[in-house]
């Protein structure tokens, strides 16, 4: 079958009635957790989890997805609308959205962010489909010591590119290895970590686990603070297509963020807010009129816009063609498919064609959906914006007791959550990052399988992981990435005991 | 600097239940042999932490990180919360879900009480025929098979 042939059964999969349904679900609710804050994209995901259990593996990947794409698009709204950013994605969108909303051009800014983001996603759909199907043939030759050494890679430069402290992030991610290890041991089956409770012996479940650190954990630090209503800027939306003046200003920013977006992506760790301050830099650096940036400059709306949708669907590549999940979303992405048992990985396309062209297909389908929805539903988000935040939270903690809940049909289920809820909030509070933990916990028993067989093909040598071409490059560039972040701390310290010498 | 010292007892805790559980040998691991090697790391990297934001106190103190901040509300709900999850199976989901909800809706500032009840009586119900009638998920039924 040839690539055309492929794209024929994604698009037969894909508009098959209970897809298309699933695909205007995950995007619908993509860009309401997207718009409100409270709950994000990841929090969403590990909710709508358990809904998916009784569907085929295809219509809830193809929600799941829809989710975290749409969540990308609702973001910008509240950026734009309220300068409160409703994803960490769309933070940089503030600095310009929000000061052209401010001009009484919220209508241009929101309608270049959905057209953006539309032609950013169709691009990248197409890279996702012409690199995803090579890479996976050449990783068909990866053994446990290479994909041992890109797993660890990979946690190296999600630490790396942590937007906190490395060092916690570090931490974050032995954390998350050390959880993924409880339960019982697939090699000697004995229990591990499991303090007697029956409960635990399939080991810490990642919907509990999510949705305590990224919903229950937002609530809480939300509830914490003084709980004003949001102003929201008072102003009739108009234009919400963009005039031959400004898409003049924003073509080359929108192609500029898609390549940006998309090549960032793919790598290990290439978050989308990663891509999206790349793309910002990049606008403000060959802009003709840089001083204009932070000031209501469209360019600085459409580069970071299309770069993060662009990233959202570059990321899938190592997923689908390694089976290694780069990021947090992913790590969801990759634990939905193997709760349906099916395992990512480099025969992933060849043996589920129609599950990967069906999600292309429904990739491309869902940025129509997004575009449909966004520009003549903003009436609708602005209002869902008004609801008070004292309305919301117990609605909020309700879906993420019954989410978790549904799950196993067990109240260990709910404390698990409780406890990694109250975790997520003192971690916000003492500033360490849940999105290294999570992505750690779920490639831990993959990393834990790969080191024993790894081992074992060695007779205990781990003279295997650097004498391998892949692997020996991959670790170096791990360990280059370490020793960058510690060189100018201690070059810091040493400046500092000189001083104090003197 | 108090975190640092959480995860560093933390990882001694685990490096100590994993040599329990048995490291085994390089040339054939044991079932401990990941979270010792995890743990041991996780404690060095918190001893480096710990040193890390000592040498930072030097410099000046910090405000606390619950300076005003109404951090009292968060704990009612995590006790509500708490309380919830281990009576929802004896009471049924709908007495503790309507229970929990005007809690809930009660603790953010004087709620009128027949908005509180009405609320928390509306969303139960709604929650109970979306989750339960339609989607089929198990609910436990409680003493009052409600």
């Amino acid at each position: 079958m040839g690539v055309f042939d492929h794209i024929l059964l994604g698009f037969q999969v894909t508009f098959q009635p209970a897809n298309l349904l699933f695909c205007a679900i995950g995007v619908l609710v993509g860009t309401l957790v997207g718009v409100l804050p409270g709950i994000g994209p990841v929090g969403a995901m590990a909710l709508l989890l358990p809904a998916t259990f009784k569907g085929t593996p295809t219509s809830s990947i193809i929600m799941l997805a829809g989710v975290f794409y749409g969540a990308q698009y609702g973001g910008s709204t509240t950026s734009i609308l309220v300068n409160i950013p409703g994803e960490a994605s769309s933070v940089i969108t503030c600095l310009d959205g929000y000061q052209m909303a401010r001009q009484g051009r919220a209508g241009p800014a929101l309608g270049i962010a959905a057209w953006g983001s539309f032609i950013a996603g169709t691009i990248s759909v197409i890279g996702l489909m012409l690199i995803a199907s090579s890479l996976s043939k050449a990783a068909l030759s990866f053994g446990p010591p290479e994909y041992f050494a890109l797993m660890c890679t990979g946690l190296i430069i999600v630490t790396y590119l942590a937007q906190q402290s490395v060092l916690k992030a570090l931490m974050m991610a032995l954390v998350g290895i050390i959880i993924g290890n409880a339960g019982m041991d697939i090699v000697t089956g004995l229990p591990r970590f499991t303090f007697g409770i029956d409960e635990l012996t399939d080991g810490v479940g990642i919907i509990p686990l999510v949705i305590g650190l990224f919903g229950i954990g937002e609530v809480f630090d939300n509830l914490d603070q003084e709980l004003e209503n949001r102003q929201i800027f008072q102003t009739r939306i108009k234009n919400l297509w963009p005039s031959l003046k400004d898409w003049g200003e924003s073509k080359w920013a929108i192609l500029r963020g898609t390549i940006i977006g998309f090549f960032l992506g793919i790598l290990p760790g290439g978050s989308v807010v990663l891509c999206s301050f790349v793309s910002y830099a990049v606008e403000k650096k060959v802009s003709r009129n840089p001083q204009k940036f932070g000031k209501g400059a469209i360019a600085g709306v459409a580069g970071p816009e299309s770069a993060n949708n662009a990233a959202a669907q570059g990321c899938m590549i190592p997923l689908f063609s390694l089976g290694i999940p780069t990021n947090v979303m992913m790590a969801m992405l990759f634990s939905a498919l193997i709760i349906h048992g099916i395992q990512p990985g480099p025969l992933f396309i060849r043996d589920n064609p129609d599950i990967f062209w069906g999600l292309i297909a429904s990739l491309y389908l869902g940025n129509v959906l997004l575009l449909i929805l966004n520009l003549p539903l903003i009436g609708i988000w602005i209002q869902v914006l008004k609801v008070p935040y004292r309305i919301l939270f117990p609605l909020i903690l309700l879906f993420c007791l019954i989410g978790a809940y549904t799950t196993n049909n067990s109240s260990i289920d709910l404390l698990v959550m409780l406890l990694f809820g109250t975790a997520g909030y003192l971690m916000k509070k003492f500033v360490y990052e849940g999105a290294p933990l999570v992505l750690a916990f779920v490639l831990g028993p993959m990393l834990e399988q790969a080191l024993r067989q790894s081992l074992l093909m060695s007779q205990g040598s781990f003279m295997i992981f650097i004498s391998r071409p892949i692997s020996g490059t991959a670790l170096g560039i791990a360990l280059v990435l370490l020793l960058s972040t510690i060189f100018p701390y201690m070059k810091k310290r040493r400046q500092k005991y000189e001083e104090f010498k003197e | 600097m108090g975190s640092s010292l959480f995860w560093l007892v933390f990882s001694v805790s685990v490096l100590i239940e994993s040599l329990r559980l048995g490291i085994g040998k390089p040339r054939n691991p044991g079932t401990g042999f990941i979270a010792f090697g995890a743990s041991g790391l996780l404690g060095i990297l918190s001893l480096v932490l710990f040193l890390k934001t000592t040498l930072k106190k030097e410099e000046g103190p910090r405000e606390s990180i619950f300076a005003g901040r109404v951090w009292k509300r968060v704990l009612f709900a995590l006790i509500a919360l708490v309380i919830y999850a281990n009576a929802m199976p004896i009471a049924g989901y709908l007495i503790s879900t309507f229970l929990l909800m005007s809690f809930l809706f009660w603790i953010v500032r004087g709620q009128k009480w027949w908005w509180v009840l009405a609320s928390s009586f509306l969303t139960t119900l709604i929650s109970y025929c979306v989750f339960s009638k339609w989607l089929n998920c198990q609910f436990p039924e409680g003493f009052f098979g409600l």
